[in-house]
């Protein structure tokens, strides 16, 4: 059972460093905390449920698609939500993203309807791995994000746009001066980090249904598994999601099922007390 | 300047105080003593440590060997708010105030900090402020004003009033004159004489070497984190190595 | 500024008051039963509101947790009443001043951490306090809740009518509104002040930030008590559904619309919010939807609200009147 429980950890705690990736690129672009970002995984989904199951594309094809889709979305509330107030105080557009997931939510709702849907498996069937018995898509939800997550690396470190993006992210003002448009590249920046979450959504779909409301219990994950892994660290945000997806799995098992929530909740409450920037984050210091 | 002869006991002390941050030394082995009515310069070239040591000193940064006391009391491992409710007042490069409050809470505040420790007679109070704001160029500015408005010029010279209305032992001034014209300057000067009126053991970190020379009782100056000379306005401009590493030729700041 | 209206203006504002006074004792008999129970939970949340105000607006601390402090006063006065049969006074105060107590203690654990992080702490706080609401069934009667707490009463006086309720807790607000206003012009209140605006600086005038921030989280944690307390007598029925972190959020967008800067931000944001959601009933299928643009809407064009716009117009008037007069004078 044991190896049950950390297949479907380590895939959910995957999926959670996929969001939880989107929510630091976002951070580490703007230094604001993306309270939307549950709403890109639940909107990438339906973007895949609209592919698959009314338009009847294949599922890899409607992933591509969505994924298409999402970055669009990201720009839009790029431009929406941020931009206006990108001067403005913090806490304004925390509460600008907090309206744009209200938004988002009834949006879908209003589009999609309230009933949960489903989309098609990447593999379909289950295979035999040890003693375990784990269907097909956990372990294809794995091997897609392994990959993704491989693509934004190279991305991010080894091409231009993501030298470009980098830049813009540490100084913005000094990324203009140097000729660097910024807001095409914090745009991109918000369109990566919807892709990669809206895929995730995607990928979920099949396990546990698409409903408008999924955004808000997978944002608080993917934000406890930022705070864990580790403040503005993209591998922080990847150990982070694989510590929750697996305090989750696990503690649901051993301990109980209805405190799931509050228990990754007490892990992160602990973190912060004894190690506030997480595994892999740094303390910052003002200067005097 | 005061008789050094009626001062015996220091206000201020700082006993062989060191700061590394990673391989970088910021500070090495630095020993100040500071006496009351008397004014203290800091100076040396830019990353010598000057406000690092002010840093260490109000307990922003905690340091890493040495002892510091104030007026006999060891507040090596103080926190930063003890310190200051003990007597330590500072300024900064980039004055600090209350952006979203009007000046006179801005005020306030050094006078919240005053009466912890003892309660100010209000008329006393009133007539220190009207005072201070005279001598600091803000005598025609209204109170309930926010403090957006005010130029950079008079922001330092509120941040200095405000220092000195919490009554301190110490006052530590963070380049007070830099961004400043003649004539702020002179507001400044008319302030750190007030601090000497009052007792005050005041540190001043400049780079105006008229104002430095001018004021100061003790110099000391830093290069790269270490103390390379200390003494009077007079034995520093004559000494070698401060001219070789910061004042060049002919006893002015290098630029 | 706002002194200089003042004192223009102390007879008519004096007036003002005197009909607002009038006004409100007046008000029970003209409206309905409903619209009674609307108002009473809308004075509640202004309670809330106000430990926002407390704590971001004049702290510059965001927390999430509001709502869990409401709950947590909230269920103080069911158990304090109905499991060890204590009168409405001592569960009040109980309520008010444990969660304050709650709050203090967690604050020393949180505000060890800097700004953003304890916003975090606070969501997880949410989320613990939310877990526990909804599954310890002893204390909280789980999913279930709990029914028939007991009315507010003083001696012989039980409020057990919706208007009995309004008076209630309208006197409440106004004693706790002029305590904020004390709390305002108080050394506390500034050195809260001091570190919103600059927590280095206040930490060189002798400002303790771990203890002036639990300070304003205990108050927070008081005024939260208090709403839970009369929330309690006031409906007689819990739910762990009240107390989420949704509700938290939509504190936060009430001062967010009055404007952070003063307590008159927390009445306006929250009458309007609360009657607004009132009035849009028939456009219910689209109201959430209305109200998350409205929220991006309202941040990009007035992030300070609705005191901080009245002020910034307020200011451009006078400064062009100003102007005026300069360019007459030097003519």
């Amino acid at each position: 059972m044991n190896l049950q429980l950390l297949i479907s950890g380590t895939t959910m705690g995957i999926v959670y460093g996929l969001i939880a990736m989107g929510m630091v690129l976002i951070f580490r672009s703007v230094g604001v905390m993306n309270f939307a970002q549950g709403e890109f995984l639940m909107v990438g989904g339906y973007f895949c449920y609209t592919f698959n199951q009314i338009l009847h594309l294949p599922i890899l094809v409607s992933l591509l698609l969505a994924s298409l889709l999402m970055g669009v979305v990201g720009v839009v509330f790029m431009r929406t939500s941020y931009w206006p107030l990108r001067k403005a105080q913090t806490k304004a557009i925390i509460v600008s993203a907090m309206g744009a997931s209200i938004a988002l939510k009834e949006g879908a709702r209003l589009t999609w309807g309230a009933i949960p849907v489903s989309v098609d498996k990447v593999i379909k069937g289950t295979a035999k791995i040890g003693t375990a018995t784990v269907q097909w898509q956990y372990l294809s939800i794995i091997g897609i994000s392994v990959v993704l997550m491989i693509f934004v690396y190279i991305l991010l470190e080894k091409s231009f746009i993501g030298h470009i993006m980098q830049a813009t992210a540490q100084d913005q003002y000094m990324a203009s001066l140097v000729g660097i448009p910024v807001i095409v590249s914090i745009g991109l920046t918000f369109a990566l980090s919807a892709i990669i979450t809206g895929i995730g959504g995607g990928l979920l779909a099949p396990l546990f249904f698409l409903s408008n409301t999924m955004g808000a219990a997978s944002g608080a994950k993917a934000f406890a598994a930022i705070v864990i892994g580790g403040f503005g660290s993209v591998p922080g945000a990847i150990v982070g999601g694989l510590i929750v997806g697996l305090v989750e799995s696990f503690g649901g098992a051993y301990i109980s099922t209805t405190y799931q929530l509050v228990l990754i909740y007490i892990v992160l409450v602990i973190v912060l007390m004894f190690r506030p920037q997480g595994i892999f984050g740094e303390r910052i210091q003002e200067k005097a | 300047m005061k008789d050094t002869l009626t001062e015996n006991k220091p206000v201020l002390t700082l006993s062989k105080v060191c700061k590394n941050f990673g391989g970088v030394v910021a500070a090495d082995n630095i020993s100040i003593e500071m006496f009351g009515g008397q004014t203290f310069g800091l100076i040396g070239p830019n990353g010598a440590g000057k406000t690092t040591l002010l840093n260490l000193i109000t307990g922003i940064y905690s340091s890493d060997c040495g002892q510091i006391h104030l007026n006999g009391k060891n507040i090596t491992k103080a926190p930063t708010h003890k310190r200051a409710l003990l007597g330590i007042a500072r300024t900064f490069q980039h004055p600090r105030l209350l952006e979203r409050c009007d000046i006179q809470t801005n005020i306030q505040l050094g006078i919240d900090l005053a009466n912890k420790r003892r309660r100010k007679n209000p008329q006393q109070l009133q007539s220190e402020i009207t005072m201070l704001l005279g001598y600091a160029g803000l005598k025609n500015v209204n109170l309930s004003d926010s403090v957006e408005k005010l130029s950079y010029g008079q922001r330092k010279m509120l941040e200095i009033v405000r220092s000195l209305l919490s009554e301190p032992a110490v006052l530590l001034l963070d380049e007070p004159a830099a961004g400043l014209n003649s004539k702020e300057m002179e507001y400044i000067v008319a302030l750190i004489k007030v601090a000497i009126e009052w007792d005050i053991a005041v540190l001043l970190i400049e780079h105006s070497m008229d104002l430095v020379m001018g004021i100061c009782d003790q110099i000391t100056v830093l290069n790269f984190g270490h103390q390379i000379a200390s003494g009077t306005p007079a034995e520093i401009q004559e000494n070698q190595a401060v001219i070789d590493a910061y004042l060049g030729g002919s006893g002015h700041a290098a630029c | 500024m706002i002194q200089r209206l003042k004192s223009l203006n102390k007879p008519l504002l004096l007036v003002a008051a005197v009909i607002a006074v009038i006004g409100s004792i007046f008000i029970p008999s003209i409206t309905s039963s409903y619209m009674l129970r609307v108002l009473n939970i809308t004075m509640i949340s202004y309670l809330c509101v106000l430990s926002v105000y407390v704590l971001l607006g004049m702290c510059g601390q965001n927390s999430f947790a509001q709502a869990g402090l409401w709950g947590v006063g909230s269920y103080i006065t069911a158990n304090v009443m109905m499991k060890l049969g204590f009168p409405t006074l001592i569960a009040f105060a109980a309520s008010t001043l444990g969660t304050a107590l709650f709050a203090f203690v967690l604050g020393f654990a949180f505000f060890r951490l800097r700004q953003y992080y304890f916003t975090f702490a606070s969501v997880g706080l949410m989320a613990i306090l939310s877990g526990l609401f909804m599954n310890w069934k002893e204390v909280t009667g789980g999913a279930m809740g709990i029914s028939d707490v007991p009315d507010f009463s003083i001696g012989g006086f039980i409020a057990n009518t919706e208007s009995s309720m309004y008076f209630v807790i309208i006197i409440v607000c106004v004693i706790v509104s002029l305590l904020m206003k004390v709390l305002f012009k108080s050394a506390l209140g500034r050195s809260f002040m001091a570190i919103r605006d600059n927590e280095m600086a206040a930490n060189c005038l002798g400002v303790n930030s771990l203890l002036t921030k639990s300070i304003a989280f205990a108050i927070s944690g008081a005024l939260c008590g208090a709403a839970g307390a009369l929330y309690a007598n006031l409906t007689g029925y819990l739910s762990y559904q009240s107390f989420t972190y949704q509700q938290s959020t939509m504190y936060l967008v009430m001062i967010m619309l009055g404007g952070t800067v003063s307590p008159v931000g927390a009445i306006i944001g929250t009458f309007i919010i609360s009657l607004l959601q009132e009035w849009v009933r028939p456009l219910q299928n689209y109201m959430q939807l209305i109200y998350g643009v409205g929220i991006m809407i309202l941040m990009i064009v007035q992030p300070e609200g609705i005191i901080g716009g009245g002020k910034a117009l307020y200011e451009r008037y006078v400064n062009r009147k100003q102007a005026r007069s300069d360019i007459k004078q030097s003519l």
